[in-house]
């Protein structure tokens, strides 16, 4: 199960210790600095950045962070494909003319465009990448509380996070079951089993909701919910990291300007 | 004889739709009591529990909290529910928080505790169970003993007087269900009055001070656990087993040995058993000693070069501290569980023993070992470990 591992990852990582508020901020300005960014230089140096913290400072496996960048790297690439081939510009390098009204090329502005669009995705996923692996949900529902977002809001996050693994785990058990008895065999089959699968964890679900009631009454619930204790201290040198990071990559935005690949 | 806490006056309930759950029930508990409720499944066990702390209400007869009736308003369910904690079967189902702190943080904050307050009860409760160190991990990554742990100090994070578990065993392997009942009996011993219901008859046999056996929402049997399991009829028609203690001593009995009159509660008590019919009562001329180690105190030198003068020692934990700090000191333990009687054992052997514990269980094992002393006519040294100030 991808979401688990994630959370595991993020529960284990070597920056776990590290202020929440500083790895969401070297997170959040990084994706900023992608966007704000306008020529396709600053994104790859933040995407090689954070990557390299990622797989050396938070100690995340190597080929778990590749599985887990490849699926959004084919949508990219076949977007970009897809940027290239259809936008025109100047200097045209090749062109098809498929039907009377619509054809194909590649231009000098295109392959810019379409470098700069990939960069800026690969320096959004690592940035991306970067919270999910080195913050754990638990620690976001802290900041959550301490920027303000409603109780309510909060507590329901919290029970579904926690209820997910539950569900998680039930719907595992039950896909077992049915594989054991051959239940995906045919087509037809996997419809049936699939149908029979959603029925019988929309059921225990619908236990598991009772059951979570009687256990919070059982501890006098009474519409609240305890605080994560404290968060990490700042540190100097984290800090300073953080600091560093996105001010060199702003330096980089600036620098950069809007420099093309041809 | 400590006052009643808990009492059962003429109870019925039946699920809306279905057969008699409880029929006619009385009974009571008195405060420090380890109670286990036994019977097969569907005899009414859990709804029994549940009515505990007002999780269901009888639908006739009285329940009693504290010699006052139990009353069903809001408020006065909330007040009950603090005094009685419920440990569900399935813990998965009782922590709610997606992280351990906040899950046994849960009750207290729902008290209305203050944060340091909170904080306070959540630590002392965790070290209670032995997880401390587990605070910011998610439950989901825990294992099932580990989980049991949480949601039993989610409960005692309330204080509660009465402790109710629902087969706080089931699903745990044999150390992990030993480890549990070692807990229980920790918290017995500090005060609570503790309340199981289970159908492991052979955990429950040497642990219970009473066990009350049920069938078909009827009390057939209640009382020691020596009589309560006693009659092996009761026993099958209960679709349990009997305790091979009890099945033991009642197949010398067939075989015309003159046993003891009074049953083995224990493996000791039955070693003792058999050897007054064998007339060969190891009556050594030096039993062995039994050292207790206080781990409370400063122990980490002293222990570790009295153990090194001793090699080949059998050393045993009592108490989820004592093990923690055995483990810190990278001991090894022979025994985790009932450690008293088996080092007792060891003595018998001629074999000297160390037992680590906590400040509070010191006396329990020398009054443990004086009254077996008294029984059996072989006297056991009991030391205490000198810790040596540096």
């Amino acid at each position: 199960m991808f979401e688990e591992l994630l959370e595991d990852i993020a529960q284990k990582n070597g920056l776990r210790e590290v202020n929440t508020y500083l790895k969401l901020a070297a997170g959040l300005g990084a994706i900023i600095l992608c966007l704000f960014s306008t020529g396709y230089i600053p994104p790859l140096f933040i995407a090689i950045v954070l990557t390299l913290v990622i797989l050396f400072l938070a100690r995340v496996d190597m080929q778990t962070y590749a599985e887990l960048f490849v699926v959004p790297l084919w949508f990219a690439i076949m977007s970009v494909a897809g940027i290239i081939l259809i936008s025109g510009g100047h200097d045209l390098f090749w062109r098809w003319d498929i039907l009377p009204a619509f054809s194909l090329s590649i231009t000098r502005d295109s392959i810019n465009q379409g470098v700069f669009v990939f960069c800026r995705v690969l320096g959004g996923m690592s940035a991306i990448c970067f919270i999910s692996l080195t913050t754990p949900m638990t620690d976001i529902f802290t900041v959550f509380r301490r920027c303000k977002v409603p109780e309510a809001m909060i507590d329901l996050m919290m029970i579904i996070y926690r209820t997910i693994f539950i569900l998680m785990d039930q719907v595992v058990q039950v896909y077992h079951a049915q594989v054991m008895r051959l239940g995906y065999s045919t087509w037809r089959e996997s419809l049936n089993s699939f149908a029979s699968l959603c029925g019988a964890v929309f059921i225990s679900s619908w236990d598991a909701g009772e059951d979570l009631i009687r256990a919070m009454d059982a501890r006098c619930y009474d519409g609240k919910f305890a605080l994560m204790g404290e968060t990490h201290p700042v540190e100097k040198l984290p800090c300073l990291a953080v600091g560093v990071f996105l001010m060199l990559s702003t330096a980089v935005v600036i620098l950069c300007g809007n420099n093309t690949i041809l | 004889m400590s006052s009643i806490i808990l009492e059962a006056r003429n109870v019925r309930y039946r699920y809306p739709r279905g057969m008699e759950a409880v029929c006619d029930i009385s009974f009571h508990i008195r405060k420090g009591e380890k109670i286990a409720l036994v019977g097969p499944n569907g005899a009414g066990k859990s709804t029994l529990l549940k009515m505990f702390n007002g999780m269901i209400r009888p639908d006739s007869g009285l329940m009693l909290f504290d010699n006052r009736p139990i009353e069903y308003d809001i408020a006065s369910l909330r007040i009950l529910r603090k005094r009685v904690g419920f440990v569900l079967q399935n813990p998965d189902r009782q922590i709610i928080a997606p992280t351990v702190y906040q899950d046994v943080a849960f009750g207290p904050t729902n008290l209305g505790y203050p944060e340091h307050e909170v904080k306070r009860v959540v630590t002392l409760a965790l070290r209670h169970v032995g997880l401390e160190g587990f605070e910011r991990r998610p439950p989901h990554q825990l294992s099932g003993g580990e989980k049991k742990r949480v949601a039993i100090a989610g409960v005692l994070a309330m204080d509660p007087d009465v402790l109710v578990l629902d087969e706080p065993t089931s699903g745990l392997d044999p150390s992990g269900s030993e480890d549990i009942m070692e807990l229980l009996d920790e918290l017995n011993h500090d005060g609570k009055t503790i309340i199981i219901s289970t159908h492991n008859v052979e955990l429950a046999y040497p642990w219970a001070d009473r066990a009350i056996l049920l069938l078909e929402g009827k009390i057939l049997e209640e009382g020691v656990p020596q009589i309560a399991f006693g009659n092996p009829e009761y026993v099958r028609r209960a679709h349990l087993s009997l305790p091979i203690l009890l099945e033991l001593y009642m197949e010398m009995q067939k075989r015309g040995f003159q046993v003891q009159e009074k049953k083995p509660h224990t493996v000791l008590d039955m070693m003792h058993c058999i050897e007054t019919v064998l007339h060969k009562t190891t009556r050594l001329i030096h039993p062995g000693t039994i050292t207790v180690c206080n781990v409370d105190q400063d122990i980490q030198n002293t222990i570790s070069t009295w153990l090194s003068s001793r090699s080949g020692i059998t050393v045993g934990a009592m108490g989820t501290r004592a093990k923690q700090r055995a483990e810190n000191e990278q001991i090894h333990l022979d025994f985790t569980y009932g450690v008293i009687d088996k080092c007792i054992l060891k003595s018998l052997l001629g074999e000297d023993s160390l037992i680590m514990t906590t400040a509070t269980m010191v006396d329990r094992i020398t009054q443990r070992v004086r009254e077996y002393a008294n029984e059996s006519g072989v006297p056991i040294i009991v030391n205490l470990l000198e810790v040596k100030q540096p």
